[in-house]
């Protein structure tokens, strides 16, 4: 398969390509901002981007609030980016290579934003899929709440909590939860998003918790422990292992973000279907990480891993 | 509703005295592994599936998965079908749990690397964890050595391996070494290693002493899911998500000091993809795996010291050496044939030599000048009897006394008929006589078929058949007065002993090409015969023959996985057994259920070899590899080879019943459309929901979207890569039922890229011609008609939607209209009247088409009459209901955006045309995705299942989506689902995804 034949494939794949984006991802949250416009308002000033790299989603961040903007809408905007992985710079992003649970990088947020808290918090991030679903499932969910532990300690009241969710089977223990700390919480799924993932995003809007819970980040306690005394009940301690008992369930308000024009990222294209051409081809914006297998994938092309012992 | 039986992803398995005990979803499941039978099986959770298990010696089992712990009694596990009483709940996710060594506590750790010490009845008496250190856990284990000493190894997402000690709360060691996250990580019972795993592939050895790494293993090529040590720590074993599961050797160099881990085993043990479980039996050397296929396997470790006591193998210098032979500078084996006594061979100067296994002695039987430098061997082992022919068409037959020590007949033949022979085949034709076939080059030559006495080898008849064009003989097999024998050229003659003048019936092009490998008799139904039919290439056919009429009928195909096929048999179990080479191994595979029964590495095909089935159920393998003569002893196993079959090792996307009739009276006949780019052929029982697996198709090359029994007899799948093939089912035999691809859908590409996602078709009456809608994720709209006659698709109607891709689609007849309606992904149902498109007419009543005798052609897609928006996103599945009094029909249907609806459609008499309109829909009927729908008990009922893994039954009867029932299943990646009605009122539900239920209205 050839680069052009998944450009036919996957037009957002092609249209990052064109327009210099690091990932696919950035239509999603192009998308999700088509029917949020949560980047367009002319207040949003401190923006966090979690679990950031390769950087599509701050991209996309640092077009929204600075590009063709005036001095004076620009001014005290800020995004700060995070990510356990190097990323390259970007214009008006500030990279961290830091861990999101720890309290140091906290810190150094709140020191970036001068000890104002952020209007916006966004995370893509997605844990390595292993095929258990439940397990998978589990890690994206720990994923989320890890990130919402940071956004806990340093998002404004009425602030917007975006990220990226598998719509598995315990997604509605999630959106519950995320109910004791927003006013709304949307499940999103923007058109760039294809119909046979299970990937969708939470919208949560009206940052809200609850007015008697004190939240503070320590790297000896668990996530568990950190929402406890939010209302989430299950995040208590017993001293005896509980019985069990069917968690707190709700389910978000569904809705497709992009307009019915966009791309529909199952579709596939012809190439009269657009005025421009297809046949020119387009490198590919990020060259291709280096995955933890890359030596075993040398072996196997020397022929060293064989049936035979 | 209940679940009658359930398929699906065994994340665990255990040794447990002379049980095997397996977690399967949110089951236990326990086997007497001696017999493969299942002796019970006990739900211990409600929802979550048990990911790992613990048994100590006082018969107490500790079972986990996801935040869910039970404790129970193994006495109660395997007599009461539930304990979800007992289930307790953690904060976290639980990944690993252990006794300790008195078996009075528990210690549970999490995956925020957090040890629970819990008493038997879930008392947490303390809780231990690493200070500073709070990196999730994808894998973990506990190794006690002592009350006070216990160690946890916990591999972190970030590449290292912490190992600390419990009760101290102190790091011994981050081990840092590998990429990525590290899989799983353990510690030897000797506590002088400890071994991980990770992303990158490769295992790991350290010194626990020291911390130090000691060596890295590579040989798999995925994910390595888990790890053991056995033998007094000397060996690991590895499974791993490239479905196979691999024993590696620790060797100590004596020299130098360097620990080193070498690949010594590998078995191919489940399918695409991951095994997850894995546990030794170190008494009888024999392993149990457990994956994402369902499957549970067994099999027997090979030691080296076994494995070599199994096999023997000599040049002519051994054979020399240990003989008083003496053998020719230049001479080589040229033939052998396996007897029970052990084997005769000859050389290319004509030595024919005895090997007797019991003593290990090589004897010169004689020496025959007729059959230097070329020779043909052959045999019948039952019979003591062997044969050899040479290219002057000249045939030696010897018989030996039972021991092989005497010669007792012997027959030497010379045809004067043949110019020259250049092929022998030997096989046994009744219950007295051989029949041994001579072949000459010269196509004018007759095909000559000789007729030997099994006792006394004296000539009884002889038939001289003329010879098709383009024969070769290469194969032979014998049925009633026929004699079969197949060709170059995937073909096959019949050539009947009596009537020798009639021409031979030829079978020609049977699959691709190459060479017939096999041919074996089946059953006769009436005057039909069915015979198995191998090709080298890889592809196996059934063919039903009426010798009587002149005709036959290929009524099942299929290729194997890999490699080249050289026979199979059916086993008497009834699963078909297959042999060949692939790469440089012999294999013998189950292909019934798909696994690799044996393999042995030969070299590859392009030699000598023999493949004897032994009496007690083993094989010998015999070859030639480097002019060395090997014979392999393949013994039967002790054990069965699965305790569990499994279906497939990826989603099921979709499944399809064969309603018309019962299978075997208790069941039905189904299909399951797989990610794995197979389609399965099964049947389950109603009673109990047991699945029995027939074939494993793989004529597609992509991942399936459909599969859909149109009639009693043919049935439709569709894929990516425009894939769309018509099969046709035959369930007249007992054994199995068959099915093969009558044709193939016409591409509309050279190098097709499209996803065909759906199709419907409506018959013309009295016939089984059809016309099919087919769909694409190019927005593409085609309607084909198939004539069975000329077995080819016309197309009649083609177009495009729009630009997105349509997911699924609908053909109504309606008020005297033909309708084809589409649904997309974004949300829209579309409806076309193709009546005017089409060159047949209409016959409401019966919801048939009907033959004008037109021309057919093609025309275009009209413009949609109806176009509705039903859901904010991807349609996922519609089903289609018309009611009684033909006043309106249904849409059902449900999306990605988590809702379900039904649409109605009318026929507006006034202005004479079809409106529809939304009569009910329920935005949140699931927390995500509903993914199929199906319409049941006549239009009253609903089923929906959703990736939320909840199956809904609603009620439907008054146009409006009321839940009846909801029930929670295992299956995760809910896809799939189809219904049938069963006896007493009851509709039969069959649910797939990462797995497979059948399911039972009260």
């Amino acid at each position: 398969m050839g680069k052009n034949s998944k450009d036919k494939r996957d037009m957002y794949y092609r249209k990052a390509k064109e327009q210099g984006f690091r990932a696919r991802s950035a239509f999603k949250l192009l998308q999700l901002n088509d029917d949020f416009h949560f980047l367009d308002d002319p207040n949003l000033k401190r923006v966090v981007d979690l679990c950031a790299a390769p950087g599509s989603w701050s991209q996309v961040l640092s077009q929204k609030l600075f590009d063709g903007k005036t001095a004076e809408e620009i001014k005290d905007r800020k995004i700060v980016a995070v990510d356990l992985q190097p990323m390259s710079p970007i214009n008006h992003v500030t990279t961290l290579q830091a861990d999101i649970t720890h309290p140091k990088t906290l810190k150094r947020i709140l020191d970036l934003f001068g000890n104002e808290k952020a209007d916006f918090v966004c995370s893509d991030g997605a844990p390595d899929v292993t095929g258990l679903h439940d397990l998978d499932e589990y890690v994206q969910q720990q994923l989320i709440m890890s990130a919402l532990q940071l956004t806990a300690c340093i998002l404004k009241k009425g602030g917007i909590f975006v990220a990226k969710i598998f719509r598995g089977r315990d997604i509605d223990m999630l959106y519950s939860q995320l109910g004791y700390l927003f006013d709304k919480v949307v499940c999103a799924k923007p058109k760039s998003s294809r119909g046979t993932s299970l990937e969708a995003f939470i919208v949560c809007i009206g940052y809200n918790p609850p007015s008697d819970w004190v939240s503070t980040l320590d790297v000896n306690s668990s996530v568990e422990e950190f929402f406890s005394g939010c209302h989430m009940s299950k995040l208590s301690i017993h001293d005896k292992l509980p019985s069990w008992q069917e968690d707190e369930r709700t389910i978000a308000k569904f809705m497709s973000c992009g307009n019915l024009e966009s791309f529909d990222s199952d579709a596939t294209y012809h190439l009269d279907d657009f005025k421009e051409d297809l046949n020119t081809s387009l490198d590919p914006v990020q060259s291709p990480t280096n995955p933890p297998y890359k030596k075993a994938l040398e072996l196997k092309r020397s022929g060293k891993l064989t049936r035979a012992v | 509703m209940k679940e009658l039986a359930h398929y699906g992803p065994s994340l665990c398995v255990k040794f447990f005295k002379d049980f095997v005990v397996a977690g399967y979803g949110p089951f236990v499941q326990i086997y007497d592994y001696h017999n493969g039978k299942l002796l019970n099986k006990c739900r211990v959770f409600r929802k979550n599936k048990v990911h790992g298990l613990s048994i100590n010696e006082s018969g107490q089992l500790l079972a986990y998965g996801a935040r869910s712990v039970t404790i129970v009694k193994f006495d109660h596990l395997i007599t009461q079908v539930s304990l979800v009483d007992n289930e307790k709940m953690t904060t976290e996710w639980i990944t690993s749990g252990e006794f300790n060594y008195r078996g009075d506590q528990v210690y549970l750790l999490t995956c925020y690397n957090k040890v629970f010490v819990c008493d038997l009845t879930g008392e947490i008496l303390s809780r231990k964890t690493l200070q500073g250190e709070r990196s999730i856990l994808y894998s973990g284990s506990i190794k006690e050595f002592s009350p006070e000493k216990v160690y946890i190894s916990a591999g972190t997402v970030m590449g290292g391996v912490l190992i600390w000690d419990l009760f101290l709360e102190t790091k011994l060691y981050n081990l840092v070494g590998h990429e990525g996250s590290i899989f799983y990580a353990t510690i030897s019972d000797n506590g002088r290693y400890i071994t991980s795993c990770s992303d990158d592939r490769s295992i790991k050895l350290w010194n626990l002493q020291t911390g130090e790494e000691l060596c890295t293993g590579w040989g798999h090529t995925a994910r390595i899911w888990n790890l053991k040590f056995f033998n007094n720590d000397t060996q690991l074993i590895s499974v791993s998500e490239d479905n196979t599961c691999r024993v590696w050797d620790i060797l100590q160099d004596e020299g130098n000091g360097n620990t080193s881990l070498t690949l010594s085993q590998i078995y191919e043990v489940h399918l695409i993809k991951n095994v997850w479980g894995v546990d030794i039996q170190e008494k009888d050397m024999v392993a149990v795996t457990s994956g994402n296929d369902g499957r549970l396997k067994l099999t027997k470790i090979q030691d080296t010291k076994t494995m070599n006591a199994q096999e023997v193998s000599f040049s002519l210098e051994d054979i020399s050496t240990h003989s008083v032979i003496k053998f020719s500078k230049g001479e080589i084996i040229k033939g052998f044939q396996k007897f029970e006594f052990g084997l005769i061979a000859i050389t290319s100067l004509g030595k024919i030599i005895q090997y007797f296994e019991c003593d290990n002695l090589w004897k010169l039987l004689l020496v025959s000048e007729n059959l230097v430098s070329y020779s043909v061997t052959h045999g019948i082992m039952e019979h003591n009897i062997v044969t050899f022919s040479n290219n002057k068409s000249d045939a030696l037959l010897l018989k030996l006394s039972q021991d092989g020590r005497d010669i007792i007949a012997k027959k030497f033949m010379h045809l004067d008929e043949l110019s020259k022979t250049n092929n022998c085949l030997v096989t046994k034709f009744d219950a007295t006589t051989l029949m041994l076939t001579l072949e000459s080059p010269n196509p004018r030559d007759k095909f000559i078929c000789l007729q030997f006495d099994l006792e006394t080898l004296s000539l009884k008849k002889k038939f001289a058949f003329a010879k098709p064009e383009n024969f070769a003989s290469s194969c032979l097999e014998v049925f009633e007065n026929y004699i079969l024998v197949g060709s170059r050229f995937s073909s096959i003659a019949i050539f009947d002993t009596l009537n020798i003048e009639h021409p031979a019936y030829m079978i020609r092009r049977i699959s691709a090409g190459d060479t017939t490998t096999n041919i074996k008799f089946v059953e006769t139904k009436g005057h039909t015969h069915l015979f198995s039919v191998t090709n080298r290439d890889g592809f196996y056919n059934f063919v039903a023959l009426s010798y009587q009429n002149q005709t036959h009928q290929i009524i099942h195909s299929n290729n194997i996985v890999k490699g080249f096929l050289e026979g199979a048999y059916f086993n008497d179990n009834g699963e078909y057994i297959t042999y060949g080479f692939k790469s440089n191994l012999f294999y013998i595979y189950n292909e019934t259920n798909c696994y690799e029964i044996a393999s042995q590495v030969c070299g590859g095909g392009h030699r000598q070899w023999k493949l004897t089935t032994l009496p007690d159920g083993g094989y010998m393998l015999v070859y030639i590899k480097a002019a060395r003569l090997y014979m392999r002893k393949i013994p039967q196993s002790l054990f069965p080879q699965t305790l569990e079959e499994g279906m497939h090792g990826r989603e099921i996307r979709d499944i399809t019943i064969l309603k018309d009739k019962r299978y075997h009276d208790d069941g039905f006949i189904f299909c399951t459309a797989s990610e794995d780019t197979t389609i399965k052929v099964c049947h389950f029982n109603e009673s109990t929901g047991k699945v029995t697996n027939h074939w494993t198709e793989r004529k597609h090359v992509s991942g399936l979207q459909r599969c859909k029994f149109i009639n009693g007899k043919y049935m439709i799948s569709s894929s990516a890569r425009e894939e769309l093939f018509l099969w046709e089912i035959n369930d007249d035999y007992k054994l199995h039922p068959f099915i093969t691809i009558r044709q193939t859908l016409p591409a509309s590409s050279d190098n097709p890229d499209l996803r065909i996602m759906d199709f419907d078709a409506i018959f013309l009456e009295h016939s089984d011609n059809f016309i099919i809608s087919t769909v694409y994720s190019d927005s593409s709209v085609k309607l084909w008609y198939y004539n069975t006659d000329e077995n080819k698709f016309h197309l009649l109607v083609k177009g495009r939607y729009q630009t997105c891709c349509i997911l699924n689609t609908a053909l109504i007849i309606f008020h005297d209209k033909l309708y084809l309606l589409i649904a997309t992904t974004t949300g829209y149902l579309v409806t076309y009247d193709v009546t005017d498109h089409i060159p047949f007419g209409i016959n409401e009543t019966k919801n048939k088409l009907i033959d004008n005798k037109l021309e057919t052609c093609c025309v275009d897609l009209p413009a949609s009459s109806l176009s509705l928006r039903v859901h904010q996103s991807g349609i996922k599945a519609i089903d289609v209901f018309k009611d009684e009094h033909n006043d309106s029909f249904k849409i059902y249907s449900c999306g990605d955006d988590n809702a379900m609806a039904i649409t109605l459609f009318k026929f507006d008499e006034m202005k004479r045309e079809l409106n529809n309109t939304i009569v009910s829909s329920e935005p949140n009927s699931a927390a995500s995705t509903v993914t199929s729908c199906n319409v049941f008990d006549n239009g009253r009922k609903l089923l929906s299942t959703s990736v939320d893994q909840v199956v809904k039954v609603w009620d439907v009867s008054n146009n409006h989506l009321t839940l009846q029932e909801e029930k929670y299943t295992t299956i995760a990646d809910t896809g799939a689902s189809d219904t049938v009605s069963g006896r007493d009122d009851s509709t039969l539900f069959l649910i797939g995804g990462i797995g497979f239920s059948v399911w039972k209205t009260d």
